[in-house]
């Protein structure tokens, strides 16, 4: 997508004030630690966002408050349009940690089995499905092997399998192209545009700044505050820079000033 | 609460211990492997302890009454007569060298006493004067030292049976109302299986648990529109399931290797190994929220097992248990699950007998699962 189209896109989902996800002054300490800090995002319907900051900057901590797994100290969210924690919108919900959090002690497919079970999905489509996932990460000859005889990268993918299975609206994906070669992580973000242009909202973080280029919009953490929001172009040409890296310098810069 | 979500996680469970040949040896060669070594251990009788005598009798009126002892004691299996040494003196020392666990005395005058003393019962004159025999006892094994006592008495009660033709006008007489030829075995075997079934079911759970929580995958499945009691749900039917598999190993290796007794119906038995293991797993669970490694969670097995082992009735009976200690007793699960299993294996109970095992264990269960759902609900 041309960075014209983009900018027209993320417009009109702005003006249609369709957000999958809102959040309302967010906050999450640890210990008098602030991990997060008023936190207000609007996450536009269909669009593919992408939170990027260094390790520490609160991305994955609020991802985690989203997909109720921590409760906030402070303020509030709506996924979906129900309050966190969610509960009614789970199945409509995908969810890919960045601890891969899948079994090692049982098979690729099983793994994409127990989550189809714990979405009740009918065995047909989950069987179909499992067939287009297996394809999409490039698992299909390795669907029986035991998860944990697997490399690093090959975890990673069933992980982010296991979260698409159940065809989710929205989707969390924390670090999904950590240890994903180029190839492969091209694949990912050509799947990610088909999801996309099906309607879905995905969420991702990363620290690969050359990939967050493709995200519709970017929102830029540096110790728990979001300190830029916006179509990468548009970050770019604020700072007057070239890349998002140097982007995210000029806003930390200006954030200490 | 939905089933095949529950389903969901008891397959992925099992799945998972599928997968893992050593643990499923491990599972089912423990069990086998407890039952096989106490069985040996504890199911045969005190054999062939090793005794000397030292016989001085010179006899009188013609009657060595010592020949009885003798003879009974050397054809006792109890006991094994390595020699006779000629003093006492000699005899002590066999003692004192550890040679053998006891050396029997009978003293010069034995048949003499006992003789004028049988006599005097005979002819209605006050009892004066009796032959005594003793017994140079090594009781560092009280066990031992009882059986070789209780032997040698009863070498000496043959000579006033047999030979004097003395019998007591008290008799003592028994009757086995429960477990006619009951052997030891068939009182242990039950709580055998109680233990294995506890055993099992915390340390996978235990483990497993820590496990999950600490790759996350817990966290992941709770994202999911599985429940917090889903989860508990299907981990207690999945270790359930294992506890009950072991346990009917030990039952039939039990019947096949020791011939023990099941007067009830086994179903019942197996019922109530399900219900423990349910609630062990429940227990795991919860203390695995305490351990931040699996080897932290190995510590916990000594803490847990321990008073189940020595106060839940498995090896003896609670009656020999200290009082003091008794109402711990009777608030460790592993004792109903014991007592239950004996009553229906031995006495062949039903479920209106044991009611009380059964009672006390769902609530274990019920209240071991809540805690873990509830657990499981609490964020940080």
């Amino acid at each position: 997508m041309s960075a014209k189209a983009r900018k027209v896109a993320v417009a009109a989902v702005t003006r249609s004030g369709q957000f999958t996800v809102e959040t309302d002054g967010l906050r999450k300490e640890y210990d008098g630690l602030v991990a997060v800090d008023s936190l207000d995002l609007r996450i536009g319907k269909g669009l593919v966002y992408g939170m990027i900051g260094p390790n520490g900057s609160g991305k994955t901590t609020a991802i985690k408050m989203l997909v109720g797994l921590l409760r906030p100290t402070s303020g509030g969210a709506r996924v979906l349009g129900e309050s966190i924690p969610v509960k009614a919108n789970t199945a409509r919900i995908g969810y890919m940690p960045q601890e891969m959090a899948v079994y090692d002690d049982i098979s690729v497919q099983e793994n994409l089995g127990f989550f189809a079970g714990l979405y009740s999905m009918d065995p047909e489509s989950a069987r179909r499905r499992e067939e287009e996932l297996l394809r999409m990460t490039d698992l299909a000859d390795r669907a029986d092997s035991l998860v944990g005889q697997l490399s690093g990268g090959m975890r990673h993918r069933v992980s982010l399998a296991c979260a698409l299975m159940h065809d989710p609206e929205l989707v969390f994906l924390d670090e999904p192209t950590v240890g994903v070669d180029p190839e492969l992580r091209a694949g990912f973000w050509g799947y990610f545009s088909r999801l996309k242009e099906a309607g879905k909202t995905i969420v991702l973080t990363t620290h690969y700044m050359d990939e967050a280029v493709r995200c519709d919009v970017v929102g830029m953490m540096r110790q728990g505050v979001l300190i830029a929001e916006g179509e990468p172009a548009a970050l770019m040409e604020r700072t007057g820079t070239t890349g998002l890296e140097d982007a995210f310098l000029a806003f930390a810069r200006e954030g200490r000033a | 609460m939905k089933a095949q979500r529950v389903l969901a996680v008891a397959r992925r469970a099992l799945t998972g211990l599928r997968h893992d040949r050593r643990t499923i040896a491990f599972l089912l060669l423990i069990p086998l492997f407890m039952i096989t070594l106490f069985g040996y251990t504890f199911g045969g009788e005190l054999q062939d302890v090793k005794i000397c005598i030292v016989d001085l009798d010179e006899g009188a009126d013609n009657q060595t009454l010592s020949v009885i002892v003798v003879a009974y004691l050397t054809n006792s299996k109890t006991v094994k007569v390595t020699d006779q040494p000629s003093s006492l003196d000699d005899g002590i020392q066999r003692v004192r060298d550890g040679d053998v666990w006891a050396t029997v005395y009978i003293p010069v005058d034995f048949s003499e006493r006992a003789l004028a003393g049988a006599e005097q019962l005979t002819t209605g004159q006050p009892l004066t004067t009796i032959g005594t025999v003793t017994v140079y006892l090594d009781n560092s094994n009280p066990n031992i030292a009882s059986a070789v006592s209780k032997e040698v008495y009863a070498a000496v009660q043959a000579v006033a049976g047999i030979e004097l033709g003395l019998y007591s006008p008290i008799a003592l007489a028994s009757e086995e109302v429960y477990g006619e030829d009951a052997e030891f075995i068939d009182f242990f075997a039950p709580g055998v299986m109680g233990l294995a079934a506890m055993m099992v079911t915390f340390m996978l759970s235990i483990i497993t648990f820590v496990h999950e929580r600490s790759t996350h995958t817990l966290d992941r499945v709770l994202t999911t529109p599985v429940t917090e009691g889903e989860v508990v749900a299907g981990y207690a039917m999945a270790f359930g399931v294992v506890a009950l598999i072991q346990s009917t190993v030990i039952l039939v290796a039990a019947v096949l290797l020791f011939d023990i007794q099941i007067a009830g119906n086994p179903l019942l038995v197996l019922l109530v190994i399900f219900l423990l293991g349910v609630g062990n797993q429940g227990l795991g669970f919860l203390l695995s929220s305490l351990a931040r490694s699996e080897f932290q969670a190995v510590q916990f097995m000594p803490i847990v097992l321990f008073p189940s082992i020595l106060l839940a009735g498995v090896f003896w009976p609670l009656e020999a248990v200290p009082e003091l200690l008794r109402p711990i007793s009777y608030f460790i699960p592993l004792t109903y699950a014991v007592e239950g299993c004996r009553s229906v294996m031995i006495r062949g109970w039903g479920i209106g007998d044991i009611w009380l095992s059964v009672v006390v264990l769902v609530v274990f269960a019920i209240v071991m699962l809540g805690l873990s759902a509830l657990g499981l609900k609490r964020r940080r």
